[in-house]
This record gives C-alpha cells, sequence and structure tokens, in this order.
C-alpha cells in the first residue's frame, strides 16, 4: 500500500514540476494545485500501511481510531490506523484550497493589467507593448455585454440586472 | 518560571487577530481603523518588552499548552528570551512603517483591506515566533504569507503583478516542500513537537543508537525551505526582484520582517534538533558535519555576492533589498559558528537588522516624496531640501554599515569575533570585507542623493513635503531612535541577546519547559568547539570502571 502511494506521490510530483515549469500561468496554477495534493499524500503514506496482516495471513484493513472500537491496550496503533496525519491534512487542504483561490484571482488580475498569461512576455518595459498585447489586455478590460438588451423576452428582462452587468 | 504571565502570551497572536477582524468591519473609516492598528502594535511591543523585562534576569521560559493537552501532544507557544525578542522588534518595525504609510500610501490602496492584511501579517509572524510545533509553525507561515501575498499585490500595478510571481510561486513551493518535511518527520519520529524531537535525538545519539534513516535527507530539506524563505546564498532571486516594487511602508515592513522568520526557524531548529550539538562524550555525527559546512559555504556566498550586487544597482529600493540578503549573510554566519556566543551575535544583530532596514526603506520613501523618484541619476541636493533627512538616513545607513558607536557594530563584532575564534577566519575576512562593501554603496546612496548638486528636482517646495508627510516623518523618527537606542544602550539589549544565546545553544531548559521536568533523564548538550572529544569507546570504559 505504501508503495503504490510512493508511485502515486512519485507522478504527482513530476506532472506537477513539468506543470509549474510552463510558460502559460494557467499551467502554472494547476501544477501548484497538484503539488499541494502530493504533499497530503506523502503526509497519508506517513501514517503506514492501513492493511494488517494476522498471524494466519489473512489481511484486512485497520480500525477507525474511535476509543472503544477494538483498540489493543497495549499497543493501539498496530489494529488502528493514526488519526493526526489525517488531521494534519485536512489543515493542509484547506490552506492549499485559499492558495490556490488567491493564485486564480491573482491570475484574472494580472491577464486585465498586463494584457498576457504569458511569462516569457513580462519584460521590464511595459512601454514598447506589442499590439496584440493590447488587444488581449482591451478584450479582457471590456465591459460585459448586456445580455438582456437583445432578449425580447419580458422575464429575461425581469430577471437581469442591467444597472450591474452594465458598469463591471 | 512565572505563573501569571504564561498563559498571557497568547495575547501576542489574539490581539493583531482581534485588531484584524475588527478592522475588516472598519475598512470605510480611515482613522478608526487607523488608530486601531497603533493601538494593536503599541500594545504588542510595550507588552513584548515588559514581558522581556521580567524573564530574562532569572532566564525563565514562558509555556503555554493550549487547550491544557501537555506537551508532546497539544499546541505548544513558547516565549523565551529569542522569540521575545523578535515580537518586540517585530511590532516595533510594524508600528514605524505603520505610521509612515499614513501619508504615503494612496487612499485607494488603504481601503483595499490594508489595514486587516497587515495585522493578519504580524499575527502570522508573531505565531511563528511563538510556536513550538512543525506543523503550526507550518500553519503560523501560510498565515504569514498568505497575508503577504495580498501586500505584495496590493493596488495591482503592472510592475507589481509581473514581479510577485516569483514571490508566490518559489514561496508556495517552498511550504509544500515544509509540509512534506513536517509529515515524514512525523513518520520517522512520532511526534511534531519541537522539544520533544530533540529529547527523541538527543536520546539517540546517547545510546548510540543511530537515528532513522533519511534523518540528514530531512534536516537538508528543511535547509532548503527556511533558506528560501530567509532568502540565503542560492535561493535568493525572489526577493530583490519583488520588494521594490511594493508601495514603500510595506517594502520596508518586508524587508524588515520576512526574512527574519526563516532566519528565526533555522536558529530555533538547527541548534536545537537537526545540527544538534551531541551529548557529552559522543562524537559528532556526520549529519552535524554536512550541515554546518552547508550553512556556511551559503553564509560566505550570500553576504558576498549579495554586496557585490547591491554595489552594482542604482536605484535606492533596489540596492536595499539587495542589502536585505547580505545582511541575513551575517545572521547565518552567526548560525553556522554555532556557539552560544555566537547565536546571540545572530539574535542582537537580527532584531538591530530589522530596526534599521526598515528605517532606510522609510527614509528612501521620505526621498521619494521630496524628488519623485528613486533613480540615483535623478536625485541631487537632497541635504539642502532637508537637512533633517540627511541626518536620519546617515544614521540608519551607518548603523546598517556598522560604524562602532551604532547598532550594527556590535552585531556584527561578536560574530566575526566569535567566528575567528571557531576557526571559521574565513568567513569572517568575508564578513569584514562585506562590511567595507556596504559602506562603499551607502556612500554612493549618500553622496548621489544628498551631496551631488546634480539635476534640482521638480518637485513641490520642501517645505510643502515636510508639512504633508508628518506622520512619513514621525514613523522614520521613531525607527531611528530606536536604532540609536540599540546602538548606545547595546547592553541591555545584548543582556536579552546572551540570554537567548545560550538558551539556544544549551536547550536543555527549552526543552524541560515544554516537556516538563524530568522528561529529560540526565542526558546534557555539550560543546563539541571548545571540549576535546572523547569517543564513545573511552566513555564507555570511564564508565565501566569502579
Amino acid at each position: 500500500m505504501t508503495v503504490i502511494l510512493a508511485v502515486c506521490v512519485a507522478v504527482t510530483v513530476a506532472v506537477a514540476m513539468y506543470l509549474l515549469l510552463s510558460r502559460e500561468l494557467k499551467g502554472i496554477a494547476m501544477g501548484v494545485f497538484l503539488i499541494g495534493h502530493s504533499a497530503n499524500l506523502v503526509i497519508l503514506a506517513m501514517s503506514r500501511s492501513p492493511v494488517i496482516t494476522t498471524a494466519e495471513g489473512s489481511k484486512s484493513l485497520k480500525l477507525p481510531p474511535i476509543l472503544g472500537y477494538g483498540e489493543d491496550a497495549a499497543d493501539p496503533l498496530s489494529n488502528m490506523v493514526d488519526p493526526l496525519p489525517q488531521a494534519l491534512i485536512l489543515t493542509a487542504i484547506v490552506i492549499s484550497f485559499g492558495v490556490m483561490g488567491f493564485l486564480l484571482a491573482l491570475i484574472v488580475v494580472t491577464g486585465r493589467v498586463t494584457g498576457t498569461l504569458d511569462l516569457e512576455d513580462f519584460d521590464d518595459n511595459p512601454e514598447g507593448v506589442d499590439p496584440e498585447r493590447q488587444a488581449f489586455s482591451a478584450r479582457w478590460n471590456a465591459p460585459i455585454p448586456d445580455p438582456t438588451l437583445n432578449n425580447p423576452h419580458p422575464s429575461a428582462r425581469a430577471s437581469g440586472r442591467p444597472e450591474e452587468i452594465a458598469t463591471p | 518560571m512565572i505563573p501569571d504571565l504564561s498563559n498571557l502570551i497568547v495575547l501576542y497572536c489574539l490581539v493583531p487577530l482581534f485588531a484584524g477582524l475588527l478592522s475588516v468591519a472598519l475598512v470605510n473609516h480611515q482613522w478608526p481603523s487607523r488608530i486601531l492598528g497603533v493601538i494593536s502594535f503599541a500594545t504588542l511591543f510595550l507588552g513584548a518588552v515588559s514581558t522581556l523585562c521580567a524573564i530574562v534576569p532569572g532566564q525563565d521560559i514562558l509555556v503555554s499548552q493550549m487547550g491544557g493537552w501537555a506537551a508532546p501532544y497539544g499546541i505548544t507557544l513558547v516565549f523565551d528570551s529569542f522569540s521575545g525578542m523578535l515580537i518586540a522588534a517585530a511590532a516595533a518595525v510594524s508600528l514605524g512603517a505603520y505610521i509612515h504609510s499614513f501619508s504615503t500610501l494612496q487612499p485607494k490602496v488603504e481601503r483595499r483591506y490594508f489595514h486587516p492584511l497587515i495585522q493578519m501579517l504580524i499575527f502570522g509572524v508573531n505565531l511563528s515566533f511563538l510556536t513550538g510545533d512543525l506543523f503550526n509553525l507550518f500553519v503560523a507561515f501560510e498565515i504569514m504569507l498568505m497575508a503577504s501575498y495580498a501586500l505584495l499585490c496590493l493596488g495591482a500595478s503592472d510592475q507589481q503583478l509581473r514581479h510577485a510571481y516569483k514571490y508566490v510561486l518559489l514561496n508556495i513551493l517552498a511550504s509544500t516542500v515544509f509540509l512534506m518535511g513536517a509529515g515524514m518527520v512525523y513518520g520517522m519520529l512520532g511526534t511534531l513537537n519541537i522539544a520533544d524531537m530533540a529529547r527523541i535525538v538527543a536520546e539517540a545519539q546517547a545510546n548510540g543508537e543511530s537515528l532513522p534513516v533519511g534523518f540528514t535527507a530531512i534536516g537538508v530539506l528543511f535547509l532548503f525551505v527556511f533558506g528560501l524563505k530567509g532568502a540565503f546564498f542560492p535561493l535568493w532571486f525572489w526577493l530583490p526582484d519583488t520588494y521594490w516594487t511594493v508601495p514603500i511602508a510595506i517594502g520596508g515592513l518586508f524587508g524588515g520582517l520576512l526574512t527574519k522568520v526563516g532566519v528565526y526557524t533555522i536558529a530555533r531548529l538547527f541548534p536545537l534538533v537537526f545540527a544538534q550539538a551531541p551529548p557529552i562524550g559522543v562524537e559528532a555525527s556526520d549529519m552535524r558535519v554536512l550541515i554546518m559546512a552547508l550553512i556556511a559555504a551559503s553564509a560566505a556566498f550570500t553576504m558576498f555576492l549579495a554586496v557585490l550586487g547591491a554595489v552594482s544597482q542604482h536605484h535606492i529600493r533596489r540596492i536595499l533589498s539587495i542589502h536585505v540578503i547580505s545582511q541575513v549573510g551575517y545572521m547565518v554566519f552567526g548560525i553556522a559558528v554555532m556557539t552560544g556566543q555566537a547565536l546571540a551575535g545572530c539574535a542582537f544583530y537580527m532584531i538591530q537588522h530589522m530596526v534599521v532596514k526598515c528605517s532606510l526603506f522609510l527614509c528612501c520613501g521620505l526621498m521619494e516624496k521630496h524628488s519623485g523618484t528613486d533613480d540615483l541619476d535623478k536625485l541631487g541636493s537632497l541635504l539642502k531640501r532637508d537637512k533633517w533627512l540627511g541626518v536620519l538616513f546617515f544614521v540608519a545607513a551607518m548603523s546598517l554599515v556598522g560604524l562602532p558607536p551604532l547598532s550594527g557594530f556590535f552585531g556584527k563584532m561578536v560574530i566575526i569575533q566569535s567566528g575567528w575564534s571557531a576557526g571559521l577566519w574565513w568567513l569572517a575576512i568575508i564578513g569584514l570585507l562585506t562590511g567595507a562593501l556596504t559602506l562603499l554603496s551607502m556612500l554612493k546612496i549618500w553622496s548621489y542623493g544628498f551631496w551631488n548638486p546634480g539635476p534640482s528636482p521638480e518637485a513641490e517646495p520642501a517645505a510643502v513635503v515636510r508639512s504633508s508627510n508628518h506622520f512619513a516623518y514621525i514613523g522614520t523618527v521613531m525607527l531611528v531612535t530606536m536604532a540609536l537606542f540599540l546602538g548606545f544602550g547595546a547592553p541591555v539589549a545584548y543582556e536579552a541577546a546572551f540570554v537567548a544565546g545560550e538558551q539556544l545553544y544549551n536547550p536543555t531548559a527549552y526543552v524541560e519547559a515544554v516537556l516538563g521536568d524530568g522528561r529529560l533523564g540526565d542526558i546534557a548538550w555539550s560543546d563539541t568547539m571548545d571540549q576535546p572529544t572523547v569517543t564513545p569507546t573511552e566513555n564507555l570504559a570511564l564508565r565501566t570502571a569502579p
């Protein structure tokens, strides 16, 4: 079981590193997402194998970590899952969600302000911007078209809020 | 132990947390949120200083077990002399930069949750100074980093956004590696409490048992993580590219605070766990030799290459940003020597550098207000415009360089002296050379900005700038006064620093304070630098003899 986890970690870290080294910011965001998951898998692997082998050779899963639920007083961890790594993973997942949300918002704002999502275009002299980049920026910053304007159906007019949509 | 104080240390986290939450509610009210922030930082500063005065004479360590769970299982907050000094310096720096921001930060930027974010930054910083638990340290880092990412992009200017990615992505990567490392430590040692880790490692060394396979690898992994956060030699690219883009008050705060958290963690974890001085009668392990060599080499490169980079720059903000790295090299030098005296020098250098570097950034903000740019070619004759700004800058710059009566001297002196006597003479020479180059780059700013007749800046009259920026002056004067105090009142600050160095170097008191007396057995940390090494076999013979 631990070996399977180790292979999973290796694959996800490799893919994440490939994505992190890409030029596109969207690819980088996916890399950050994946590498957070691989860190969680590492912690899970640290709680040792969840499979126990009895003296007869039959295999069974470890018990959930609940008091009075078949624990062995001498060595509770012998037949119960170690709960701490899972608690750590829970915290780490929440934190990586926060980081991910921030990163995606940052990418959206960067696209609007700089007019590109390609790291190669991030040079120090924004004065000599090429027209393609300006067009991209203009597309990003264009006001969102009001869907109710061309829709003759009265229910669409009632549900849409044109005064908010027209001024993004 | 002072019982009535030990549970109050949680206030160093709760005060900024609640101030931050309250200022979210006050976000549209400028002055109430400013006053709230000032109250919060002043409370932290006064509280930390008075607690330090209470615990330093008796070398006490305040420990608070969260929720009453005893040490290896619960989260522990530890307030010893080292973390106390850093909390006090962090509060002072943030107060100065915060007051400075009242007149230099654009109102548009200030309304975008500047006040809550800065409180959350201090919350994360204080929590990482206080915590005695590896996973909680990760959480504290993330709180601090999230706030710093948001502060870094505050205002969302083109340059800020394009340079933010280096900082954000490298720190996310480092945090992930830190998380993996923390998980591996748990799998290896079965604990996440730093003091408990120290106990396990010391017991294994004293009993002659080998540490788990891969323990050295985890040590190097942590060196990578904290080296990246602290901007050590091979890992510092993100810093000079990002710090100059942010508004100057935030830049001063970052330059003063953020790298010190990484250095603090190395100074806390490595003498205690990963590069622990072995117990008496045990030879230094290969691990200790390897990690110490890595830290020493990193210190040399960090100091020297960064100062060369600073000399080559021509914008004040960039010079100051790269100098942050160079001074981190001195602190790492102190850790690399790893004697009680060197660690004390490192602690003193850290607090003085926080104050001095932040005040230099704030002076740079005022210079920009006077001339509209930080390009040295376009600056000139600032001494005629505002001679008091010249005095402020000169005092701060000479404190950074380390001219004798000022604060930088005492930190450098102790570190270089102890490095020399510990046999790291080459590192000491590089340190002295770096000091000379630091002087060169500071004189460059001084002569171009203040003395050069140069192009007279087309800004408003000096009196107008002065009267419309009096908060910026108040903040700068506060920090420069504090830097002067650290120079002329060095014995007072040194008392705390020496207690901190001794406690870092000989962590018996720390471990016993966290785990409770008697858990450590009769293991005592030894001084491998000074004592003749006794091989384990000789030690065994001594034990069996009647």
